[in-house]
């Protein structure tokens, strides 16, 4: 039997090897060779000095300005976890500038940030399999490019801030139109001092056959990324949208706080993959919501393994009939991390269908949370969906809660709900030793297992990096 | 059955002001859009945000719930942002005789 002592050992060990090569692949730094970097807290002259540094036009600086007041008098939320109580706002950069403007070719990046890019992989991701790519490192867009063919038929994907100055009616009318600035803190937060992120504009009909990707890279310390994306697929269109983020490991922490709005029109559909990697000492505090109209579906395949604590639920608006949405959510949660992650599916109008695909794995003390909200309102009859939430804990220090929410208000409906929560079990791991399968490896093949539900919705690359990065945070998972 | 109530005269509320009214169970916000007068319920349909407290627009005749943001068409009660999806209640207003009266069921 093990003494406390050597218990400890074996923790601490298993805590070495947690996301064991992130340090070498995602938390290296460059130098820090920036046009602007902000001072630490949040005013309203970083504020302004952030409109002014964008040319921005009147109404977008009001609309920040605003939102900062709403910022202020929210109190901050004390639902969802603890660890919110310790994101300290006047210890973040709100604004930093790495480049004069996104540029259209690698070659004009500056050369520190090309090189992070480069061992990222995504130039490379690139030229294989996207249609078109953004790069963001701190607060702005760095590189952005779309594929000649897409432009031709109409196709619009740029950062946001370009968008504001050349689609400035486009933005007008949407922004802000799913998530309003007063939606809750953080998006009032976002809505304030929001820089970057992607703006995607699929003409009627118009089929995007290779996913678009934006990657997000925080380099500094203590940074506060606030990226601002908005999708507007037009009637009949498609699109595909992925994301990835990774940021250096350091002793104090950064805060990423997105908002992202997509906009399916009827009979349009968007998916929106997320593979979130932060490092163990960022904030992930982010509002997504997508609104479908009729015959329209809005899918979000949201992975979660890396950061402190995530909190995000990603929602769908079912508003037109026979309108779609599906959420498809893992999260990891390891050592020292809270991954608060669900879906919320609201069924607005008759006839509507949705899908609810939730898994956690918790270890090492982690813990894995699913928070959902399902809702059929009155009128929204011969609507359908299924819920289905599962948790995997690999030890006895791990924790997983649940909290789905139901309201059902109309008779005509099928709602399903199932939620499990299991353990590694002996059974499963004696008979695959049984077939000559070492421990390590056998706990690895439950968990992904477990989770391939998910993994096989994702493009192959991501699956092989999803399942790459998942096996990495197994080792030394036995003890 | 359809029942008149007084407001107030119009003169009371001049453009850009806004009134609240109680009748029976209901609260029922009053608000004059340019010399337009509009009649809501009170209550956002999302959370029950009281909309009489939350910032109005005269002249794009909307108002914005306090609590999460939600911006109503003060002539449709129709939301015009999310969270909220389902309009409010709208009630028909008549000026008679330089007062402000409702119709309320």
């Amino acid at each position: 039997m093990a003494t406390p002592e050597t218990q400890v050992l074996t923790e601490n060990e298993q805590l070495g090897n947690i996301n064991s090569d992130y340090t070498e692949r995602y938390g290296f730094h460059d130098a820090e060779n920036y046009l602007y970097k902000a001072p630490k807290g949040l005013t309203r002259q970083t504020v302004e000095m952030i409109s002014d540094f964008k040319s921005e036009p009147e109404w977008m600086r009001e609309f920040r300005l605003k939102a900062l007041d709403y910022f202020l008098a929210r109190k901050q939320p004390t639902w969802g976890s603890p660890m919110l109580a310790e994101v300290d706002y006047d210890n973040i950069r709100y604004f930093v500038r790495a480049s004069e403007t996104p540029s259209r070719s690698w070659d004009d990046v500056p050369e520190d940030v090309k090189r992070t890019f480069d061992r990222l992989g995504i130039p490379e991701a690139e030229r294989k399999f996207l249609s078109g790519v953004g790069a963001q490192y701190e607060s702005e867009v760095v590189y952005h490019q779309v594929h000649k063919d897409l432009e031709a038929q109409g196709v619009i994907f740029t950062d946001m801030d370009t968008a504001l100055r050349e689609h400035e009616d486009i933005v007008r009318e949407y922004f802000a139109t799913i998530i309003p600035p007063n939606d809750n803190k953080l998006a009032a937060l976002n809505s304030a001092v929001w820089s970057g992120g992607s703006f995607v504009y699929v003409p009627e009909g118009v089929h995007v056959e290779m996913p678009l990707q934006a990657y997000f890279r925080i380099n500094t310390e203590n940074m506060g990324q606030f990226e601002r994306t908005l999708i507007i697929a037009a009637p009949g269109s498609y699109v595909h949208y992925v994301e990835g983020c990774t940021a250096p490991t350091y002793s104090s922490d950064s805060l990423h706080s997105a908002v992202v709005e997509l906009i399916a029109q009827p009979g349009a559909r968007i998916r929106y993959t997320t593979v979130q990697n932060w490092s163990m000492n960022v904030f992930n505090l982010v509002t997504k919501r997508a609104v479908a109209y009729e015959d329209a579906t809005v899918e979000w395949v949201d992975c979660n393994l890396g950061s402190k604590l995530t909190m995000k639920y990603p929602s769908i608006y079912l508003l037109g009939e026979r309108a779609h949405g599906e959420v498809l959510s893992i999260a990891f949660a390891g050592a020292g991390q809270h991954q608060d992650a669900g879906a919320k599916i609201i069924h607005a109008a008759p006839n509507t269908t949705s899908n609810i695909f939730a898994k956690s794995i918790s270890k090492d003390g982690g813990r894995g949370s699913y928070r959902g909200l399902l809702e059929v309102a009155k009128g929204a009859h011969g609507s359908k969906s299924k819920v289905v939430c599962d948790a995997l804990l690999l030890d006895e220090h791990s924790r997983s809660d649940t909290y789905p929410t139901i309201r059902i208000g109309e008779n005509d409906v099928d709602v399903g709900h199932e939620a499990t929560v299991s353990k590694v079990g002996e059974d499963q791991l004696f008979y695959l030793r049984s077939h000559g399968i070492p421990e390590e490896e056998a706990s690895k093949l439950i968990v992904n297992g477990f989770i391939e539900p998910i993994t096989k919705e994702l493009p192959m690359e991501y699956a092989v990096e999803m399942n790459r990065l998942i096996e990495l945070q197994m080792e030394g998972s036995i003890g | 059955m359809p029942q008149i109530i007084e407001v107030c005269p119009l003169t009371e509320l001049p453009p850009g002001a806004v009134r609240l009214v109680e009748w029976e169970d209901l609260e029922i916000g009053v608000f004059n859009c340019g010399g337009m007068v509009y009649a809501i319920e009170d209550r956002c349909t999302h959370d029950d945000g009281p909309l009489v407290e939350g910032e109005f627009n005269q002249e794009a005749c909307t108002v914005e719930c306090p609590r999460h943001g939600s911006l109503f068409d003060l002539k449709t009660g129709k939301p015009k942002t999310l969270p909220a999806y389902v309009p409010v209640d709208t009630f028909p207003v008549i000026i008679d005789e330089e007062t402000i009266k409702l119709e309320v069921e």
